[in-house]
């Protein structure tokens, strides 16, 4: 289908006014009713027209060019309008807001007579498309305010006192955007409403052409995520400046990458066998592991092992603790280190204690070489 | 935005089963290998909490991957490790060294007014704050646009601090085991 069938589907929707004027041929009067009570932006009702062969669909169109009393006929835009007018009856979605913008559609009509018009959709989306379109410019600024206010800092607030004048510009903006985008690419009706916007206004002063829009969007987005950072970090809030903050949240991930590293090597210093029992802890402990502090009651049932090896091993014990240039982290831990090995020799009657208990009531499952293998 | 428990169950959970694969290989190693099985195991726990929805646990996957490619597999059992081990991460941007210079070069002969070498230098400190998060953050150097290496910086960090409470609380409950 070409530009002529989708302009003879389009003076379609003026059939009955033709009927009153006294069109011959039956059956095309009915399917013209048929249509008539098609809603007009029912995509499918025009693809229906047009399957008429072309040649009465030119037939129409010039009937309907003859017929119309309007002469300035320059466009579809302003094409429609006239049925439109004549006969209200019909349920296009808003025909003041039509016919007050009829004169910029016909820039879209222009355009498309030019030959930039490849198919169907286009021609027969445009009226109905674009009155959306319109309805979608005017009720915008109205939902931005809030969505921007989450994005942007203060560039906002201090506009929204003022918006009225803002809000015009705003929406003329985007309207010709829109209005690029739909002669340029061709969108059918689908694709523009999916199209992402970005809502960005510019104080007085500042530039508004696309790349520093998109610019100060960045920069706001980055801006955002970084109060965010601030607030996460420990200190942090205070400090002034990206790069200090920066800093700040470098230092902040390396000591928590170096207390990953530490943890894990007391951990498998501490514990020769690393499977304890965390299910026992989990049930018992839930809520206290959450606090970050423990009952030793969980813990000696995991911990049978240990005491067996203080008991096998005393002797062997000053050599196991590993080579200091093994160490990843400096002198601040080791004095804790070297504590701890003082308190398991200190404690060895203790856990001597400790082992008829846990014997009871524990799963011991160590082999006696293995002391010897770690070594 | 504080880690949460739920957060902190799933890690341990996650951890542990992780433990539990690596008890057979661990049995009999000395305290460095263990050390470095419990860091990788928890490395994991960590970035599967995420299941592949960010770039860095991807890149954290990938790299454990390489180090031990079975435990991870294990692992990941659940949630198509092979999907996550395989995934490509966003391309690195890559620019000629050459280029650079000779543009640098272009712009420095350029007469500056002082607000605007002031301007110029703390640009400069601020790229170089961020390549420096790059390099600590895993998977940064694939963060092409700014905006996401904040975010993923963000989530990052929650993470590591889930994983530093976990296992600060269960190296504390040890120890005091140890001392009773």
């Amino acid at each position: 289908m070409d530009l002529t069938g989708g302009v003879g589907a389009r003076s379609g929707g003026g059939g009955p006014c033709r009927e009153a004027t006294g069109l011959e041929s039956l059956h095309l009067g009915d399917e013209f009713r048929q249509l008539v009570t098609l809603p007009p932006e029912n995509a499918g009702g025009f693809t229906a027209l047009l399957e008429l062969p072309p040649t009465q669909a030119v037939e129409l169109l010039h009937f309907t060019d003859s017929s119309s009393s309007q002469a300035a006929v320059t466009g579809i835009g302003v094409d429609i309008a006239p049925p439109l007018h004549s006969f209200g009856t019909l349920a296009f979605p808003s025909n003041s807001v039509l016919m007050e913008r009829a004169a910029r559609f016909s820039v879209i009509a222009t355009e498309q007579q030019n030959g930039n018009v490849s198919g169907e959709t286009t021609t027969s989306s445009v009226p109905s498309n674009s009155s959306a379109n319109l309805d979608r410019v005017k009720t915008e600024p109205a939902e931005t305010d809030s969505s921007q206010r989450l994005v942007s800092d203060q560039a906002v607030e201090n506009q929204s006192p003022c918006p009225s004048q803002n809000n015009r510009s705003g929406k003329r903006k985007e309207f010709e955007k829109k209005v690029k985008s739909s002669t340029k690419k061709n969108k059918s009706s689908e694709e523009t409403e999916k199209l992402p916007y970005v809502h960005v206004r510019a104080r007085r002063g500042q530039a508004t052409d696309s790349h520093s829009l998109a610019e100060r969007a960045r920069r706001e987005k980055i801006n955002a995520r970084m109060k965010l950072l601030q607030e996460l970090v420990p200190g942090c809030d205070k400090i002034q400046g990206t790069a200090l903050v920066l800093d700040e949240i470098i230092n902040h991930v390396q000591s928590l990458q170096r207390q990953v590293e530490m943890l894990s090597m007391r951990l498998a210093a501490v514990n020769p066998r690393i499977d304890f029992n965390l299910d026992t802890i989990l049930a018992s402990e839930n809520g206290s592991l959450m606090d970050g502090s423990f009952n030793g009651t969980a813990m000696q049932l995991a911990w049978p092992h240990q005491a067996i090896e203080a008991e096998h091993s005393y002797h062997h014990r000053q050599l196991q603790p590993p080579p200091p240039q093994q160490w990843p982290f400096d002198g601040l831990n080791q004095p804790a280190w070297g504590r701890e090995e003082d308190q398991d020799h200190g404690n060895d009657h203790n856990n001597l204690m400790a082992v008829s208990e846990n014997l009871m009531v524990g799963p011991a499952h160590l082999h006696p070489n293995q002391v010897k293998m770690e070594l | 935005m504080q880690p949460t428990s739920s957060m902190k169950e799933e890690f341990l959970k996650k951890w542990q089963t992780g433990l539990q694969i690596f008890r057979p290989s661990i049995d009999n190693t000395n305290v460095t290998e263990r050390k470095k099985a419990i860091k990788l195991s928890a490395d994991v726990a960590m970035a599967s909490l995420r299941k592949g929805t960010t770039c860095w646990s991807r890149a954290l996957i990938q790299k454990t991957a390489a180090e031990d490619n079975f435990l991870v597999r294990q692992m990941l059992s659940g949630i198509k490790a092979e999907t996550l081990i395989n995934k490509k991460l966003p391309k690195k941007t890559v620019c000629h060294r050459k280029i650079v210079r000779r543009s640098k070069k272009i712009l420095l002969r350029r007469s500056r007014s002082a607000s605007e070498e002031a301007a110029a230098k703390a640009k400069k400190l601020v790229k170089r704050r961020t390549q420096g998060l790059r390099s600590v953050v895993p998977g940064g150097e694939f963060m092409s646009n700014d905006v996401l290496l904040i975010q993923e910086t963000l989530d990052y960090i929650v993470s590591l601090q889930t994983q530093v409470n976990v296992m600060r609380s269960i190296v504390d409950a040890a120890e005091a085991g140890i001392e009773r």
